[in-house]
């Protein structure tokens, strides 16, 4: 198992309910504040443009990129959190 | 991405035409798929040949020049198209020149490449202030339109540069590409303006890039002091540089032959008209290294001149060419980077061709490098030799000194003769010194005019004679000094007997010289022998040594080999009794012994037996002596008597039986986490499945030792209840009950996914009814079950055999 930092193992190891998009793995602050912006106040909308491009990795991170500005780090973990989550309650 | 007027249909499409299965398009994912679209469309044109590409975007930039009604749609399709090819250039760089198929797209590359960086930062500065809604994308899509068809039709003006292969297939090109746009006949209409245009567009291109050269091919032509390059440079017009280089190269290579430095030239000019990436520079190159080559012969400015083919760059040629062209080495090259030259493409593999044929010959770039090299070193030599012939015959001579200073006769003779008189007898028996040295020296040469080495008497008193008519009078008085002196003067007085020494003048009967002078040949050719019969020596002693070290080396191997077979002999021996034995344990009718031949016959193939015989021996040897689980013996087998090998070792159980430990828990093979687990224990009721085989059970209460093993494991666990095991069950399941949920929970943690006698354990939850229906007895069970045994046998830590993974 690859490392996965705390925000990850937070994030995947129960439903998200109503968490804030800052809980996703790889969303801190300031992206948080920009996806917010752009009406990705939850994380399960976040989810939901997640589930739009098909969980497909490459779409979702040049998505988020887009977005939000992340960087190629923040979208690696942002997919694989999303993707963990998918895997283990959809 | 100006393509806000590709509804969502259309984008998803097209993207399904490229193979790609997009989810909806909303406003959140259409930029996404804008992006992939454009990546899909690169990635397919990539695929297609680069020509086709410069096709593509010369076509569809004709036709954004045109002013086509549907914009935004080529828009797309150029930009992409432009932007693939710019960034293939940045990526290609400027690295090789390999390829001349790579020729059109690098020059577009080149004129791109500006571009590119235009459109990238017009991009970059839109998308940071892009909403969702894309409204940016309109906005400034329609600059970038302006733009674009300003750029567009700049940038088909270079490519018209192209060569013949533009008009060949635009259809095609032009249909692929602007298929994904509209479907209509307008692409037709496209292509055939294309067609049109194309030809037309570059005639009226090819003489601008003609026209800019002009000026630097007149530049250096004033300068350039070659007369050849001159008259010919010049009168060829400067629109057809390229091909004219090539011819000027093949009459330059022949004209200059005797030059010597015309192939160097040819040479450099032809690898320099091929360095594509500074096209221009290539030119410059091109002349710089005309004037080089026409200048010096030197050979490093050669291999210096090579170099630019690669990096493409002046500043090697400039270097190499500084005091005559740095001046005007600048400006040229601006001139030339915007404007690509053009070139055939058969014409720059000709020249390649032709250089390689004249490189054969072509050795005169290191002409007077080699030359110099062979110089030194002959002289080298020869110094060398004269040194040593010189002190050969330095070795030879002897000081003739003209006046002898130096008498080994004492004070004596000084004082009984007078000057000259002395004078006379030295010089008498220098000369007779001499003569019989020589004599000697001949003799000892075979030379037949002298059969003995010595000299009578009378032979030296003649010979005294013939020198000086003086001479008679000192002879025997020379002589009676001579046998007076102690010393040894190299020469020797003979009696009639040659061992007794002389001791009167009147005894002297021959007269010797002990230090023969041979002639120069003579003793050259003794030196050799000696040298030679000497070095003879020493090479035949060391190939002996060298003979006898491969012998015993040999030997070892071989005596190496043979252990190495009887060992191998021996082990299978071994096994074969081995196996013999144990079957002999199970099947009691079968002889507890093996006739030896038998064995041997067994295990050697017939063509064998012959050469392992010596083999086979040793290995009998080393049985009987070392082996102590076979006992040699003699037994009488169907009326024959035999020795045979028997096999005492009683066969340990241990050897065959498996390793694996029984009824052990073996560690977890995963961690639990809420991705592999429920997250909370939902029913008191536990099902584990896999903890044993029930078809591999032996004994009579391997279940009890399943539930103490669970209770084991679970020891801190004090809510187990109830323990059942399936003995029937295939999946060897184990039904567990607990007080509450939340030690089933525990108890579930502990089991699920651990590793127990060599098998995963795995737990699920069971409903409680179901259960109760299933085992009834469990309804009334509440008390905690225990492990019996503190022993904790099951554990891994009690147990000999290691856990597994």
């Amino acid at each position: 198992m690859s490392s996965t930092s705390q925000k990850h193992k937070d994030f995947v190891a129960e439903p998200m309910g109503e968490k804030p998009v800052m809980a996703l793995a790889g969303i801190g602050e300031v992206l948080g504040k920009r996806l917010e912006e752009k009406g990705f106040d939850k994380a399960y909308v976040v989810l939901g443009q997640f589930l739009v491009l098909k969980k497909d990795e490459e779409l979702f991170r040049d998505w988020l990129k887009d977005t939000c500005g992340a960087n190629a780090k923040q979208q690696g973990d942002c997919y694989g959190c999303l993707k963990e989550w998918c895997d283990a309650f959809l | 991405m100006a393509s806000a007027q590709l509804t969502d249909e259309e984008l998803f499409s097209q993207l399904k035409r490229l193979g790609f299965t997009p989810g909806p398009v909303t406003e959140n994912t259409r930029p996404v798929y804008l992006k992939k679209l454009k990546k899909l469309r690169e990635e397919q044109q990539q695929r297609g040949s680069r020509v086709l590409k410069s096709r593509a975007s010369t076509a569809v930039s004709t036709a954004v020049s045109i002013a086509a009604p549907r914009p935004s749609r080529h828009d797309v399709t150029q930009l992409s198209a432009i932007r693939k090819p710019g960034r293939k250039s940045s990526v290609l760089g400027f690295s090789s020149d390999e390829s001349d198929a790579e020729t059109p797209l690098k020059r577009k590359g080149l004129a791109k490449h500006r571009r590119i960086t235009v459109y990238h930062q017009q991009l970059a500065g839109p998308t940071d202030k892009q909403n969702i809604a894309g409204t940016t994308l309109n906005s400034f899509s329609s600059p970038l339109d302006h733009q674009s068809v300003h750029e567009s039709s700049r940038h088909y003006d270079e490519s018209g540069d192209e060569g013949e292969e533009e008009p060949e297939n635009p259809h095609s090109v032009n249909g692929r590409e602007v298929t994904g746009l509209n479907k209509t006949a307008g692409e037709y209409s496209d292509s055939d303006e294309d067609g049109v245009l194309s030809p037309g567009d570059r005639e009226r291109n090819l003489p601008e890039p003609r026209r800019s050269r002009t000026a630097a091919p007149i530049s250096p032509s004033d300068n350039r002091d070659s007369q050849v390059k001159g008259k010919n440079s010049s009168p060829n017009p400067p629109g057809f540089r390229k091909m004219v280089r090539a011819e000027d190269e093949e009459v330059n290579g022949e004209e200059l032959d005797p030059f010597g430095g015309s192939q160097r030239y040819a040479r450099k000019s032809i690898y320099v008209s091929l360095a594509e990436q500074r096209g221009a520079k290539a030119g410059k190159n091109h002349f710089d290294s005309e004037d080089g080559a026409a200048r010096s012969n030197s050979g490093a400015r050669f291999s210096v001149g090579l170099r630019p083919r690669f990096s493409g760059y002046s500043s090697p040629a400039q270097t190499h060419n500084k005091g005559n062209h740095s001046n005007h080495s600048p400006p040229p090259n601006h001139a030339y980077s915007p404007t690509a030259p053009k070139k055939k493409l058969s014409v720059p593999e000709d020249e390649l061709l032709l250089q390689f044929r004249r490189e054969e010959p072509a050795s005169s770039g290191s002409f007077s490098a080699h030359y110099l090299s062979m110089f030194l070193l002959t002289t080298a030599c020869l110094f060398f030799l004269l040194l040593g012939l010189m002190y050969l015959r330095m070795r030879g001579s002897v000081e003739a000194d003209g006046v002898i200073k130096r008498h080994p006769f004492g004070s004596e003779f000084d004082q009984s003769y007078a000057e000259e008189e002395k004078e006379l007898i030295l010089t008498l028996l220098l000369s007779l010194h001499n003569h019989l040295a020589v004599v000697a020296g001949q003799h000892d040469c075979g030379d037949p005019q002298h059969p003995n080495r010595s000299l009578s008497m009378n032979q030296s008193a003649t010979y005294l004679q013939a020198q000086n008519q003086e001479f008679e009078r000192f002879t025997l008085v020379a002589l009676e000094w001579i046998i007076r002196t102690d010393q040894e003067l190299g020469l020797r007085l003979l009696g009639e007997d040659p061992h007794v020494p002389v001791t009167d003048v009147s005894e002297i009967s021959q007269l010797e010289s002990t230090r023969p002078r041979m002639p120069f040949t003579c003793r050259l050719r003794k030196a050799f022998v000696t040298v030679g019969s000497k070095v003879l020596l020493v090479a035949a002693a060391a190939a002996m040594v060298w003979g006898v070290v491969r012998y015993l080396k040999f030997r070892w191997r071989r005596q190496e080999e043979e252990t190495r077979q009887m060992y191998d002999m021996v082990e299978r021996i071994i096994d074969v009794l081995r196996t013999h034995g144990e079957a002999c344990q199970e099947n009691q009718d079968l002889l507890p012994y093996l006739p030896i031949p038998h064995v041997r016959d067994s295990l050697v193939l017939p063509q064998d037996r012959k050469k392992m015989k010596k083999i086979w021996g040793r290995a009998v040897c080393f049985l009987s002596a070392n082996e102590s689980r076979i006992r040699t013996e003699t037994q009488r087998i169907g009326g024959a008597d035999f020795l045979v090998w028997r096999w005492i070792q009683p066969s340990l159980s241990c050897d065959k039986a498996n390793p694996m430990p029984s009824k052990v828990w073996q560690g977890q093979a995963f961690p639990l986490d809420r991705r592999n687990s429920p997250p909370n224990s939902l029913t008191p009721c536990l099902k584990i499945r896999n903890m044993f085989d029930p078809v591999m059970e032996v004994g009579e209460n391997w279940d009890l030792a399943i539930h103490e093993a669970i209770l084991e494991k679970c020891s801190d666990n004090d809510g187990i209840v109830h323990i059942a095991v399936d003995k029937n069950s295939r999946e060897g399941c184990v039904y567990v009950k607990c007080l509450t949920a939340e030690h089933s929970g525990k108890a579930f943690k502990a089991l699920h996914g651990s590793w127990f006698d060599g098998k995963l354990v795995t737990v699920k939850y069971l409903r409680l009814d179901r259960y109760h229906q299933r085992f009834p007895q469990a309804q009334a069970c509440s008390t905690p079950l225990k492990a019996s045994s503190l022993r904790l046998s099951s554990t891994p830590s009690q147990q000999q055999t290691s856990s597994a993974s």
